[in-house]
């Protein structure tokens, strides 16, 4: 993911950043798994959201997590 | 040959004589209006062609058809349609502004979004090429169709953009439009959101 990507503000209609809003009983595994069929690309969506996520196994119902 | 004959046939000549020398004063008139017609329209058409190529067509087509009537020595009609060509050609440059900075504003949005775009099928492709299996919906030929196309794009919005930086604002309009529709292809293959600004 591109510096850009990761700095554009929410809500700019030209923002093509890609978000996903954790579901009851989702782990990264699992949307890594939706998202890229493997669930062991999970630390690519760790990387793009550390500055919301501090430890890869602590995800919250409702978080908005960028998939790259 | 009677009187009244040679007189009718002297009128006639007459007459002929009269309108052969109103259509030569026509002449000159229409002649003038032609030429500063004709200069009127190639002053700015090098570059209204380039944004408003259809209205700098017609133009062009209505001069023809004015030069037309003069060889067809309807002076009047051609003086006529000669000024029209004149009026024409002063609009051109107006229509011409308009057309630069509608095109201008136009591609500020699309600067912004078609790189966004790209980043992300970029991000996404690469990412999908290391999966040990891809996700439900996608198959190795679409994503392979993704990459072709994701190279394709890349390619053309570069032209675009070069467009642009010349000043061929046309056609880096329509280089962009073909990427962001190309673009929006791909990211619905891979199964990604569309930006709001790609939907319009």
């Amino acid at each position: 993911m591109s510096d850009e990507q990761k700095k554009a503000p929410e809500g700019d209609p030209t923002d093509a950043t890609q978000w996903h809003v954790v579901q009851k009983g989702e782990t990264l595994s699992k949307i890594a798994a939706k998202y890229y069929g493997d669930p062991s690309l999970y630390p690519t969506i760790f990387e793009a959201n550390k500055d919301r996520l501090k430890d890869p196994n602590l995800i919250r119902i409702g978080q908005k997590l960028r998939i790259p | 040959m009677p009187v009244k004959k040679i007189l009718s046939l002297a009128l006639v000549a007459l007459f002929a004589l009269s309108l052969g020398a109103c259509g030569d004063k026509a002449k000159g008139p229409a002649e003038a209006a032609l030429k500063a017609a004709e200069e009127a329209l190639n002053a700015g058409k090098a570059e209204a062609a380039k944004l408003i190529p259809d209205q700098v067509a017609a133009a062009e087509d209505a001069l023809k058809q004015a030069k037309e009537l003069f060889q067809k020595k309807d002076y009047a009609g051609a003086l006529s349609a000669a000024t029209a060509v004149a009026d024409k050609a002063k609009g051109l440059g107006a229509a011409a502004m308009a057309k630069k900075d509608e095109l201008t504003k136009g591609w500020e949005e699309q600067a912004k979004l078609l790189p966004n775009m790209i980043g992300a099928i970029k991000s996404r492709v690469d990412i999908l090429s290391k999966s040990k299996k891809l996700p439900e919906g996608l198959d190795a030929a679409k994503l392979d169709g993704a990459k072709s196309g994701l190279a394709e794009i890349t390619k053309t919005w570069d032209e675009a953009s070069a467009a642009f930086k010349e000043g061929a604002l046309a056609d880096a309009s329509a280089k962009a439009k073909a990427v962001k529709k190309k673009a929006v292809e791909i990211m619905n293959t891979l199964g990604m959101q569309i930006p709001a600004a790609a939907k319009s």
